[in-house]
């Protein structure tokens, strides 16, 4: 299990999208003045957008751990928004396995309320959960 | 007849992935591999180019896509649907627009007029410059005349104090001091940016586009001494710490300077104008209400130009805020009256985001306007103001070429250029002289409102 101190040595990439904070743009200074680069924010117009390649290159340059962000099941407005989200998140689990990457380095959040939920909240929730996951091997020197 | 001031262009390619208006949203799952694929018949081959930025995850779709949406209309199974790019929709403020701000990405380019093709679909009136139309009666010939050197109409202003009436001796020679006059080829000073990020390259960018296009850029003595900037040609410095904090030399190799409005600034002005008789001093003076007065008093005691300065947004310090457009046809009116207006140049700055606004300003009074925000937009700012807030800028603008920046200032300045020239032209005016304060060839909606409107409802009298 990693420590506390681990946990705020790793990157995070969030994709998440619009629809969750459309203050998106003003809340995420907070945590963005608190964690600097280990946390890199990219809004996208409907999280049935995200591809694997998406995640891929993420992980590429230097994400320890990938959250894609979709609003509730149902909800979508584009329909089926985060329903290709789920798809498009395990089929990039199923390449990262693969590789030799654990496929818990992206995770697929669907919230749970409808509205009034900040990005800077989400995020700062997220990044203190414990998770089994350390640093990416990507990340680490070629010996 | 004098060299046709032209301002040259040429196309300056964007550092980052542009961000536009809208994103395509595609399923991959339900695909009919349709023989004849919308995405291989796009006729900007965006899918086929198509790629993904590792820096920014901005997908090359979002960058390419010319909104013709072809693709969305002509998929069978209606898999392709676009939405507003988050990163589009949270650019600027609700001053600063989107529109605004790709809009001057497209002048700096390109150094082309934007064209909106199909016609104006936006509001016929809005706050600020909005609520100002402009007269283009004289359309009666091909506007771009001008643009073309068909016709030369000029747009040099001069900066400075004019005398209003000239006095000779009995043997002819001329008894009036000429105070100094600086001449530039373009009613535009670059002005000092409300925010930027840290760095010299910035500062080294605006001085290359000032001198490209031969205008002058006000800068921060104390920044032009710690860094040793020399010489300052096209520089203005802007005395902010003590005003006797400036050696003798560098006065006197200066044409034009700038000194904040404390004190008694007149006196500073003479002071300097002793050790340099041709420097051309302007007076800094912040918009507020009741500036009226004191543009009367300072031009009455010879100030040579006064820059009025609003905020980012337009609007001068008060609680109920004037838009600089009123407040600056206010001092202009309120000099005319007096009958001291020739006498002295007036400069306004803040909250000029277009090229319209520069002419729409000059109606209103001003001989010539100072820009700041959009120099910066130029060199592909997103007006985020993160870096006010010490945060990281996302479009990297500390590492700008100079060179590369200072073109693409040339690139905005051309096209604003061009769009004066039009308004101009289809003013059938030769020179941007004559259009400093001629409100006869502008409405304003809210007097018009007023006239039409006031007496509705009112009893007639007797």
């Amino acid at each position: 299990m990693e420590t506390k101190e681990e946990r705020q040595g790793l990157n995070f990439y969030f994709f998440f999208c619009q629809r969750i904070d459309k203050e998106q743009e003003k809340n995420r200074r907070t945590i963005e003045k608190s964690m600097g680069d280990k946390v890199r924010l990219f809004p996208i117009p409907c999280s049935g957008r995200i591809e694997p390649i998406h995640i891929l290159r993420a992980l590429e340059k230097g994400a320890d751990k990938v959250y894609v962000l979709t609003c509730r099941e149902g909800l979508c407005r584009y329909r089926e928004g985060n329903l290709r989200a789920k798809k498009r998140v395990s089929y990039a689990q199923k390449l990262m396995e693969e590789i030799g990457l654990e496929k818990e380095r992206v995770e697929l959040i669907n919230l749970k309320k409808e509205n009034g939920m900040t990005i800077d909240t989400l995020v700062e929730d997220l990044v203190g959960k414990k998770t089994n996951i350390g640093s990416s091997p990507l990340n680490k020197p070629l010996l | 007849m004098p060299k046709k001031y032209h301002i040259h262009t040429s196309s300056v390619q964007n550092r980052l992935p542009k961000i536009i208006k809208s994103g395509v949203i595609a399923w991959e799952e339900g695909c009919l591999k349709c023989a004849r694929c919308v995405k291989k018949e796009c006729v900007y081959k965006v899918y086929e180019k198509r790629g993904l930025d590792g820096e920014s995850m901005v997908d090359s779709t979002d960058t390419m896509c010319m909104d013709c949406f072809r693709c969305v209309q002509n998929c069978p199974n209606r898999l392709i649907q676009k939405g507003i790019n988050p990163l589009y929709r949270d650019m600027g403020d609700e001053y600063w627009t989107p529109d605004i701000i790709s809009n001057i990405w497209f002048q700096a380019e390109t150094g082309r007029i934007p064209v909106s093709g199909a016609g104006y679909g936006g509001p016929f009136s809005g706050p600020g410059f909005d609520s100002m139309w402009t007269d283009m009666s004289e359309i009666v010939r091909p506007t771009r005349d001008g643009i073309h050197g068909r016709e030369y109409i000029s747009t040099t202003v001069d900066i400075g104090r004019k005398p209003m009436y000239l006095e000779f001796g009995d043997d002819g020679s001329l008894l009036t001091p000429i105070p100094p006059l600086v001449e530039i080829p373009l009613p535009v000073i670059f002005d000092l940016l409300p925010f930027s990020p840290p760095g010299d390259n910035i500062p080294q960018s605006l001085i290359a586009g000032a001198r490209s296009i031969n205008t002058y850029v006000i800068m921060k003595w104390s920044y032009l001494k710690e860094k040793g900037i020399s010489p300052l040609q096209n520089i203005i410095p802007f005395l902010d710490g003590n005003t006797d904090d400036i050696e003798e030399g560098v006065i006197k190799s200066i044409p034009i300077i700038e000194i904040p409005d404390r004190g008694e600034p007149v006196s500073v002005q003479n002071r300097l104008n002793e050790i340099n008789p041709q420097l051309v001093v302007m007076i800094r003076v912040e918009l507020a209400p009741g500036i009226e007065e004191k543009a009367c008093d300072l031009t009455k005691k010879g100030a040579h130009t006064l820059h009025l300065c609003a905020d980012e947004f337009g609007n001068e310090q008060a609680e109920k805020p004037l838009f600089i457009k009123d407040r600056v046809r206010s001092v202009h009116g309120t000099l005319v009256e007096k009958g001291i207006r020739d006498q002295v140049t007036l400069l306004a700055s803040g909250g000029i985001a277009m090229a319209e606004h520069m002419a729409k300003l000059i109606i209103c009074g001003a001989d010539c306007v100072a820009v700041d925000i959009p120099l910066l937009v130029a060199m592909e700012c997103r007006i985020c103001r993160r870096c006010k807030e010490g945060l990281s800028c996302p479009a990297k603008l500390e590492t700008v070429e100079p060179q590369w920046g200072g073109k693409r200032i040339t690139n905005l300045m051309g096209g604003w250029h061009n769009q004066l020239l039009e308004v101009l032209g289809a003013m059938g005016m030769r020179e941007v002289r004559r259009l400093r304060g001629e409100m006869g060839r502008a409405m304003f909606f809210e007097d018009l409102e007023r006239e039409v409107f006031s007496n509705l409802g009112q009893r007639g009298q007797g």
